[in-house]
């Protein structure tokens, strides 16, 4: 066991975006129960700067949280040509709106493509199963 | 193959020029679709099992438990639709009324504002025929077709020769993206058409291409390269048949529709614009279509049990019922709620008796009192559905299948309550 077991790992406020993806919507179709599904989806892309920032590596596991839920997902990098701190993007799927805020001021729609979270790393706990969202 | 075109259920794009290959009642071969389209055909690796209280059970049982449901709830929600026939819709809107239910869909928190507007004639749209022949300015605001309708580009908006557009994409049209990020799409229409902005920052540089239509210098809080917007507003000017394709990231960022009334009035003042909201699942502006022709709503109804009176407004959509916890039982056609919704709104689900109508499984059926499998939507039952555009389409069914359509199980419900 190592000494940054002890650590605690830094944890950083970011604003989420939802997207859609072919691929990981092509998985839902086939089985919303299947491996495929959870790899395409329980995933938060993550500028460079905010990976560093975690002091994690890509492909680690990290706990993303705020006042409605907790959801332990893979970490990418976003890939995006052009810089973007304090954003991170989910892919629309059960993992993303266990985080979605109930809060609407009575319109009737929540904001799925604009709300906060923490992230920290996860030191390795494994990605939260579908079933146990 | 059987020398037919078949509709591909897929998304509301509603394609329908797929060929396919049959073995042992089920599709085979999927030819033309995208890839989402062709998984959606072939069906789903875990089809659903009629169950009641999580005992598999016959379809009777389940349709007279789900209808004891219905009876006995004193405000029970109807909700999904999106995936489902007209004719199906058309019966659950019977379902609704003679239940005093609230009826609603996926519409009530996404392009439900934008469909509205059409149907109430204060947005000028166009069919995606007239795209694909006409139009030589393409917008994608908040819109990732290449993710959410794959053959859009290709059938379309961008690519296709069309009657008055013979040189495609090389020449004949421009594509332009306005969005928070550079979508896969964006990267289509490349640098010089892509128009990155900030988060909620839409009504603002709608404001901002008025002004530039208007001839005046535009400016945004966020000092976006004026040059920049007076191209694009240029662009827009000389364009023969432009069309703004309205995407999610669009309708959630604005609070009101005002701006887009304002850019859409100006933008048909000097040029000639239409607009088309980019529905995803197949069926939701049949949804919004069937239930305003019955109540002048397009979604978001409570319905007196008594009277047949359809009650509108945001306390009756989805999302306030659940939130509110006004609702005391739940009927799921064709939608997944534990999975779509946040799941702070959707667990209340978990806590009433639960229905789900669905060919496949999915998390709202594992937590339901009651599950009935039904045929899938244009592969194994037939119907009509509306596409995102307005346009009428007929389904075919394609292979037998031991379940009933979703339209025949919700009229033995209704005849059993």
């Amino acid at each position: 066991m190592g000494f940054g077991q002890f650590l605690a790992a830094p944890e950083i406020k970011l604003k989420i975006v939802t997207y859609r993806d072919v691929f990981q919507n092509t998985a839902q179709e086939s089985s919303r129960f299947g491996e495929e599904y959870e790899k395409l989806s329980a995933v938060i892309k993550l500028d460079l700067k905010d990976i560093s920032k975690l002091t994690i590596k890509e492909g680690d596991t990290v706990i993303v949280k705020n006042g409605f839920g907790k959801v332990v997902v893979k970490a990418q990098k976003s890939g995006y040509e052009e810089a973007h701190p304090g954003i991170a993007y989910m892919v629309n799927s059960p993992w993303s709106n266990v985080l979605v805020p109930d809060e609407t001021g009575g319109s009737g729609v929540p904001k799925f493509k604009n709300f906060e979270v923490t992230v920290q790393g996860a030191k390795g706990e494994k990605v939260t199963g579908i079933r146990a969202l | 193959m059987t020398g037919e075109y078949y509709v591909c259920t897929g998304c509301a794009l509603l394609c329908d020029d797929i060929e396919v290959e049959t073995e042992d009642r089920k599709l085979s071969k999927v030819h033309a679709a995208c890839l989402k389209g062709v998984a959606r055909m072939k069906g789903c690796s875990d089809p659903l099992e009629c169950t009641v209280d999580g005992e598999k059970a016959d379809i009777d049982s389940a349709i007279t438990k789900a209808a004891a449901i219905l009876r006995n709830a004193k405000n029970p929600l109807i909700f999904g639709h999106g995936n489902s026939s007209s004719e199906a819709q058309k019966i659950s809107i019977g379902l609704a009324k003679k239940t005093g239910a609230y009826i609603d869909d996926t519409s009530s928190f996404c392009q439900g504002p934008i469909v509205e507007a059409i149907l109430q004639d204060k947005l000028r749209t166009c069919t995606l025929d007239d795209v694909r022949h006409k139009a030589d300015v393409i917008i994608f605001w908040g819109a990732d077709p290449s993710n959410s309708h794959p053959r859009h580009l290709s059938r379309y908006s961008y690519f296709p020769r069309g009657k008055e557009r013979q040189r495609g994409w090389e020449e004949d049209r421009t594509a332009i993206t306005i969005d928070i990020r550079k979508s896969s799409t964006a990267k289509i229409c490349r640098d010089t058409r892509f128009y990155q902005i900030p988060m909620s920052a839409d009504a603002e540089f709608m404001d901002a291409i008025v002004s530039g239509l208007s001839g005046k210098i535009p400016k945004t809080s966020f000092d976006f390269d004026k040059k920049r917007i007076l191209e694009l507003a240029n662009v827009m000017k000389k364009a023969k048949f432009g069309v703004i394709c309205v995407g999610l990231g669009l309708v959630y960022s604005l609070e009101e529709l005002e701006p887009l009334f304002k850019l859409m009035e100006k933008l048909n003042e000097v040029s000639n614009f239409y607009l088309i909201p980019m529905v995803g699942q197949y069926n939701m502006r049949g949804f919004n279509q069937n239930l305003f022709a019955e109540t002048g709503f397009i979604n978001r109804v409570k319905f007196n049990s008594e009277t047949g009176n359809a009650n509108h407004g945001a306390e009756n959509s989805v999302v306030e019922a659940l939130k509110n916890k006004s609702v005391d039982a739940a009927l799921i056609i064709g939608s997944d709620p534990l999975s779509s919704l946040p799941l702070s709104v959707a667990r209340y689900l978990t806590e009433i008796p639960l229905i789900t109508i669905d060919p496949c499984q999915n998390l709202t059926a594992t937590r339901s009192t009651v599950t009935i499998p039904c045929a899938l939507g244009g592969v194994e039952a037939g119907g009509t559905a509306v596409r995102m555009d307005g346009v009428e389409i007929e389904l075919k069914k394609i292979v037998e299948s031991d379940n009933l359509s979703d339209k025949e199980i919700l009229t033995r419900i209704m005849e059993a309550i």
